[in-house]
């Protein structure tokens, strides 16, 4: 079924006439790694995208991640896809991006991630962070890195400010996806200098049945970024509702240095804290977690990530963790 | 023939001005055709074995060549599609080169390797940053989050230097005839140089 999606989403925005591509590249990725949670993962992505002669853009991506234990509480390597040990399309999609008179236009339909606050994949799975935010695990009932919208988005403004809407409905990739039905969610977004900054707003199906979470889910959440000389700090602040009666308020600050005597090395620190109220009790009334960290680029393709976390607050996680993986990448145009 | 002598000067007077009026035209024309033969279009082809190479880029070594203007042409290492476009780039030393963001996704460019080295941020749609490429060398583009993006600007010390297109071809423009060093290099091989007249025909370039 999501093999027939992607194949239909490519199939929307190619004109017969536009079949002959102007441009695509293939890309794939492997990633082994290890952790002292007992857990050893590996995981492959492929995807493929580029542009038709009618400008239309497509995007598409497959995923496959296995972890060798099930049976522990561990969120290692889950910083933008699942692993199921399914085969997974995780996006696919058509976009078409116009920029009449400097204004950005941009229109997107197929399956996408839902863009709220910092959502991108490449965001998450390649900075040097081996876990999601708390606030973006789809296990603690917040705004996942693996939700996944069947709909269409659109982004207009200017450079500086821009709005983007998106309906559509949940097909949410893991084991912790949303029930159906129709979503909405804005966005805002704008810059000034160095400084960016966005707010989203998201109204969809809670995970879980109607039984356990009733109701529907909201969620608020603000996110900014600020660069300079090579050190990033960016983060996000999530505030709403996974369910009727339910509350969910957590944040994460990232600093992420990478200047450029640093060579091929970008440190990486975390820090983050969710609350939750009216939810599991197994899972402890919050989370507070501090990561510390590196990436670094071996090569043109291949990459070492190391974290050290440090967490309290959920009793089923282990206090202190050491993360490491790499990943190998290569690319054909 | 006392009386006369005001109107033969002023006769010699038109005939001379006559005559350098059809000459100048003459010269121009002549002065041209040096120029054509002096600075000519120098082409050239790029292959491995026998297969075009599209990202080549050769320049010829000129210690004397004119300076280069301020406020010259830029080049553009777009990002789209999750790619830089062009994949190589090639500029004069003091040359600026924009890079714009075209994709909805963030991106972060850096040069961490040889030649300059930079770090832009991240930066969205619509926005761009530039970079003066003051060396010469080979800088080394990438992207931090996308770990496939990847590309190239060689910055060379002379105006001569041309990109090969899709079938290897290449062309650099106005380059005084003479007998030159040039030197061609492509991502993933070693660089070629060698010494090449301009009345020797194109330049045919083979990485073996």
């Amino acid at each position: 079924m999501r093999a027939l999606v992607l194949v239909m989403s490519l199939a929307c925005v190619i004109h017969p006439r536009e079949a002959a591509s102007q441009s695509l590249t293939a890309e794939a990725a492997v990633t082994g790694g290890y952790s002292t949670d007992d857990l050893a993962a590996v995981a492959a992505q492929l995807r493929a995208f580029g542009e038709t002669k009618g400008a239309w853009r497509f995007f598409g991506e497959l995923s496959w991640a296995g972890r060798s234990r099930d049976d522990v509480e561990s969120d290692a390597f889950g910083a933008a896809y699942p692993y199921g040990k399914r085969l997974d399309v995780i996006e696919a999609y058509g976009e078409r991006l116009l920029r009449p008179g400097g204004a950005i236009v941009d229109v997107r339909g197929g399956r996408f991630r839902p863009p709220f606050g910092i959502s991108s994949g490449s965001d998450h799975a390649y900075w040097g962070f081996l876990r999601p935010p708390a606030i973006r695990y789809a296990e603690f009932l917040v705004v996942s890195n693996t939700f996944l919208e069947h709909g269409v988005s659109v982004l207009a403004g200017v450079p500086k400010l821009t709005v983007e809407a998106a309906v559509g409905a949940p097909a949410d990739v893991g084991d912790h996806g949303r029930r159906g039905g129709a979503d909405a969610l804005v966005r805002v977004q704008g810059y000034a200098g160095r400084f960016i900054a966005g707010i989203s707003y998201m109204r969809t199906s809670p995970i879980e049945t109607a039984a356990i979470a009733p109701g529907r889910a909201t969620f608020t959440g603000i996110d900014a970024r600020w660069m300079s000389g090579g050190v990033q700090l960016r983060g996000e602040w999530v505030d709403g509702q996974p369910f009727d009666g339910a509350t969910s308020t957590g944040w994460y600050a990232d600093v992420i240095v990478h200047r450029t005597h640093m060579g091929p090395v970008t440190a990486i620190a975390r820090f983050e804290r969710l609350d939750r109220e009216g939810l599991n009790e197994a899972a402890g009334e919050y989370l507070s977690r501090e990561t510390l960290g590196a990436r670094v680029r071996v090569s043109e393709g291949l990459s070492l990530t190391v974290n050290v976390l440090h967490q309290s607050g959920d009793p089923r996680y282990r206090p202190n963790a050491l993360d490491v993986a790499v990943t190998w990448s290569v690319r054909s145009r | 023939m006392k009386a006369n002598a005001p109107l033969i000067g002023a006769l010699i007077l038109a005939v001379s001005s006559a005559m350098q009026c059809i000459a100048a035209p003459a010269r121009a024309a002549l002065r041209a055709r040096v120029q054509q033969q002096s600075e000519a279009d120098l082409h050239g082809t790029a292959r491995v074995r026998d297969r075009a190479v599209p990202d080549a880029v050769v320049w010829l070594d000129a210690p004397n060549a004119p300076a280069a203007r301020a406020g010259g042409p830029r080049a553009v290492l777009d990002q789209r599609n999750l790619a830089f476009v062009p994949h190589v780039v090639i500029v004069r030393v003091g040359s600026t080169v924009d890079f714009p963001n075209n994709d909805r996704v963030f991106h972060n460019v850096f040069s961490y390797r040889d030649g300059k080295r930079f770090d832009l941020g991240t930066y969205p749609v619509g926005t761009e940053r530039q970079v003066v490429f003051d060396q010469p060398g080979l800088s080394r583009i990438f992207c931090n989050i996308h770990p496939g993006m990847a590309a190239y600007v060689m910055t060379v010390d002379t105006p001569y230097f041309a990109h090969a297109d899709e079938n290897g071809a290449f062309t650099i423009r106005e380059a005084p005839g003479g007998s030159y060093t040039y030197h061609a290099w492509r991502p993933g091989a070693a660089e070629l140089s060698g010494t090449w007249a301009s009345d020797w025909g194109p330049l045919s370039l083979v990485w073996k």
